[in-house]
């Protein structure tokens, strides 16, 4: 069995990514922690798996009214940010959540994990954020 | 004594829960311990005078007010909007706080 790397703050994140300013606040927390220097773990539960879907593709559908602009997706996001930080960030998706809910494909760059693994990965940081509730 | 950071994102307008979590941080400061009550999205709405009266409760008992700056802006709320003692951060001090050895950290 890998070995869980240890982090300075494990954030998990459930609910659906669109409800509310959630993720975005996530997202911005995880990044100034980054950029402080600490390892984070981000663990998705729920909805929040789909963040990483690997059918979103890079970017979200075009605006009809503004055609030219890209708007990247969450997947981007996320791949943006692993690529910026790969030895200190890492991604994982709750398998049973994902399978729950049809989102089995997910981008290579998260690990999907059992969820009997998720105490394991508590255990592995110094500080755990839960964001939100099923 | 232990040091605290709650951060609430609901507000007064999701309910009862957003109060009671001020209230809590209130009580730890009464009790002695650092607090520091972070308001993030909706939650910032908990610093416009009179909104919360849990966190005035807090100021009151030495606890530190901080307000998403972000979130501040989106609501177009401006720091004269809010309590005397609000202290509007980014989100890098928040980070920064969350990394110091020791503050236990709670999201509502």
């Amino acid at each position: 069995m890998a070995r869980i790397p240890h982090t300075d703050v494990m954030i998990s994140l459930f609910g659906a990514p669109y409800e509310s300013e959630r993720i975005t606040t996530a997202f911005r927390l995880a990044q100034s922690l980054l950029d402080r220097g600490a390892t984070v773990a981000i663990w998705t539960c729920g909805y929040s798996t789909a963040l990483t879907c690997a059918s979103l593709g890079d970017s979200k559908p075009r605006n009809l009214i503004d055609l030219d602009r890209d708007h990247p997706s969450t997947v981007r996001l996320v791949k943006d940010l692993l690529a910026g930080y790969p030895e200190r960030l890492h991604w994982y998706v709750c398998r049973f959540c994902a399978d729950e809910r049809g989102m089995t494909e997910q981008i290579p760059q998260v690990k999907m994990k059992s969820a009997f693994r998720f105490m394991d990965h508590v255990a592995a940081a110094d500080k755990l954020l839960c964001l939100g509730v099923c | 004594m232990t040091e605290h950071l709650l951060i609430e994102s609901g507000g007064p307008a999701t309910g009862p829960a957003g109060e009671r979590f001020a209230a809590d941080a209130a009580r730890l400061a009464a009790d002695g311990h650092r607090v520091v009550l972070f308001l993030v999205e909706n939650g910032v709405t908990a610093a416009l005078p009179g909104a919360c009266p849990a966190v005035e409760e807090l100021l009151r008992g030495g606890g530190e007010l901080w307000v998403d700056s972000l979130s501040t802006a989106q609501r177009a709320l401006a720091g004269a909007d809010l309590l005397d003692r609000a202290r509007l951060v980014e989100m890098d001090e928040v980070a920064g706080k969350l990394l110091e050895p020791g503050v236990r950290a709670v999201w509502h």
